[in-house]
């Protein structure tokens, strides 16, 4: 994906054009509703982090 | 006329002079705000699970599972440029495998006194005291209140191109206090097509270490434990294996924790990307450090080479790994042991493609490595669906899978020589399917509610064992102005 995003990171997607991009479906991140199934998993799993929230620390888990 | 002409031109010269001033003043002070008015949510959440590797009682046991989790989270605008986020929750949950700490409340054969951890007096004053991993006893492990609070506030250039933020937090517990602080910053160019965000944070986090009871007054009476009047196994009758009461089990291999204390030391980097008018990606990498007590202090670890005692009924020790053994309980030689540093590093990516005006797909994945020895995997689809401008359906799919980490084995497998040592199954070799699906509804004359009703199956398989649990979490949501229900069901 770094590769896709560096060959087409030429590309500029103008604000106008953005209608797609602005979709609330379309965020970078997980949805709201996820932060309480995300606690879960960082309890039952070791893995934790690289998806823009908690990584450890804080609790009595991981 | 002629005379009144040039009056005019004049006038409409200035008039055009002013306008053409109030626009460029308006186009110089207009900014949109970052947050237009306060934002308010109110989510409630519901947990249940089953399980049967409680890590309390050494890999084996009763792990079920209630949580509700009401929470708050505040965002108001500051100005134009700056919003203050206040976030405030609550965790209520029960234990069963916690409660095992002291698993002989079950027969209320112990003098404990409910308002702390450790009994009290002798064991044998209500008659012979029996326990077992497959029964919740009722002490006051049994259940415990999580709370957090977490303030951000976050501020943007005028021209939207850079994010600067600061957080502060803590979280408390009867057994787990935290502190958390932080920072992030974030830019942007390229015509907003490109971010590149950076964030720190740092958890100094403090045990209140609550051991199990055998090693509690083990620590407490030494070699006299059994037999001090005032040691909980005073009178208590300890069993080996075939029922003869002896006097042998003597836990040598507890140590006190040398320290309680536990930080983490994160920091995340974070590079997005609009690839098209319909398709945007991001990749994430994370670096946590952590450091301290990162073993659990109420997980029980039993030893191969080690001889077995018991409390309670041995003829139920040939049933001992199975829900039929209700009444006797294998007592342990030591908790578990992990090194006093980790280092962890997860690097994950998104990729969001727009379909069509009905059609999302989402995706993510993720790899995860640590110098603990566990290597995962994660991948993670959803398919949000519109029906129309109200209704929405989002099917959900998660793969999940993980190596075991080095100190990791199942109950009474270990060697009391090692100097690791864990059978909590977080730690073990396993892989999950989760399949999902919600259903959201938004007014579209008041935008005010929304309702998301969701489905979760969640099947996790230790390929240790090739034993079957099943978890089955329950998920609410609401939302200030919207409401939503959010349903999740575990199944392993």
């Amino acid at each position: 994906m770094l590769m896709l995003m560096c060959t087409v990171s030429c590309t500029v997607v103008k604000e106008y054009n953005k209608i797609a991009i602005n979709d609330e479906d379309m965020l970078l991140s997980a949805v709201d509703c996820e932060r309480f199934e995300t606690n879960f998993q960082i309890y039952r799993e070791a893995a934790a982090g690289a998806n823009g929230g908690k990584t450890g620390g804080g609790c009595g888990c991981n | 006329m002629d005379v009144i002409k040039p009056y005019f031109l004049l006038f409409f010269f200035l008039l055009g002079g002013i306008v053409s001033a109030q626009t460029i003043d308006s186009l110089t002070q207009f900014k949109k705000k970052i947050l237009e008015s306060v934002e308010v949510d109110i989510l409630m959440s519901y947990y249940e699970q089953e399980g049967i590797h409680a890590a309390v009682s050494g890999g084996i046991g009763n792990e079920y599972l209630t949580n509700y989790a009401p929470t708050i989270v505040v965002r108001m605008p500051l100005n134009e440029d700056a919003i203050l986020t206040a976030d405030v929750g609550i965790s209520a949950y029960t234990l069963a495998s916690s409660s095992n700490g002291n698993p002989f409340n079950q027969s209320g054969a112990s003098n404990r006194d409910e308002d702390e951890e450790t009994p009290r007096g002798n064991g044998s004053s209500s008659g012979s005291p029996k326990g077992s991993p497959w029964v919740a006893s009722t002490g006051a492990s049994a259940k415990d209140v999580l709370t957090t609070v977490n303030i951000g506030y976050q501020k943007a250039s005028d021209d939207r191109n850079q994010y600067w933020g600061v957080n502060a937090g803590g979280s408390i517990e009867y057994d787990y206090s935290s502190l958390n602080f932080g920072a992030s910053f974030a830019q942007l160019w390229n015509e907003k097509n490109t971010e590149f965000s950076l964030k720190g944070q740092v958890y100094v986090d403090r045990w209140n270490p609550i051991i199990p009871t055998e090693l509690h007054e083990y620590e407490l009476f030494q070699e006299t434990f059994l037999y001090n009047p005032d040691s909980y196994f005073s009178g208590v009758s300890i069993t080996d294996d075939q029922g003869n009461s002896v006097a042998g089990y003597l836990p040598g291999n507890f140590t006190s924790y040398a320290t309680v204390k536990r930080n983490s030391f994160a920091l995340s980097l974070g590079l997005s990307q609009i690839l098209s008018p319909k398709l945007q990606g991001a990749i994430f990498a994370d670096l946590v450090v952590q450091k301290g007590l990162l073993s659990n202090p109420l997980q029980r670890v039993y030893f191969q080479d080690r001889e077995n005692f018991y409390i309670g009924n041995f003829r139920s020790i040939p049933q001992y790994t199975s829900f039929e053994n209700i009444d006797v309980f294998h007592l342990a030689y030591d908790v578990e042991r992990l090194p006093s540093q980790r280092l962890k590093i997860p690097v994950g990516g998104r990729l969001n493609y727009y379909i069509s005006e009905y059609l999302v797909l989402r995706s993510y994945a993720r790899y995860y490595s640590d110098d603990w020895g566990i290597q995962s995997k994660t991948l993670q689809f959803e398919l949000p669906i519109r029906f129309n401008l109200s209704w929405k359906f989002t099917p959900i799919y998660r793969y999940y899978d993980q190596t075991a980490a080095d100190y990791f084995g199942p109950y009474n497998t270990h060697l009391s020589s090692q100097e690791f040592y864990t059978s909590d199954y977080d730690l073990s070799d396993f892989s999950s399917h989760q399949w999902g699906a919600s259903l959201s509804y938004r007014s579209v004359l008041s935008q005010l509610k929304i309702v998301d009703f969701g489905l979760n199956l969640l099947s996790y398989a230790h390929s240790i064992i090739q034993e079957v649990t099943v978890y089955r979490p329950l998920l609410y949501r609401l939302l200030s102005n919207l409401f939503w229900i959010n349903r999740l069901s575990h199944l392993q």
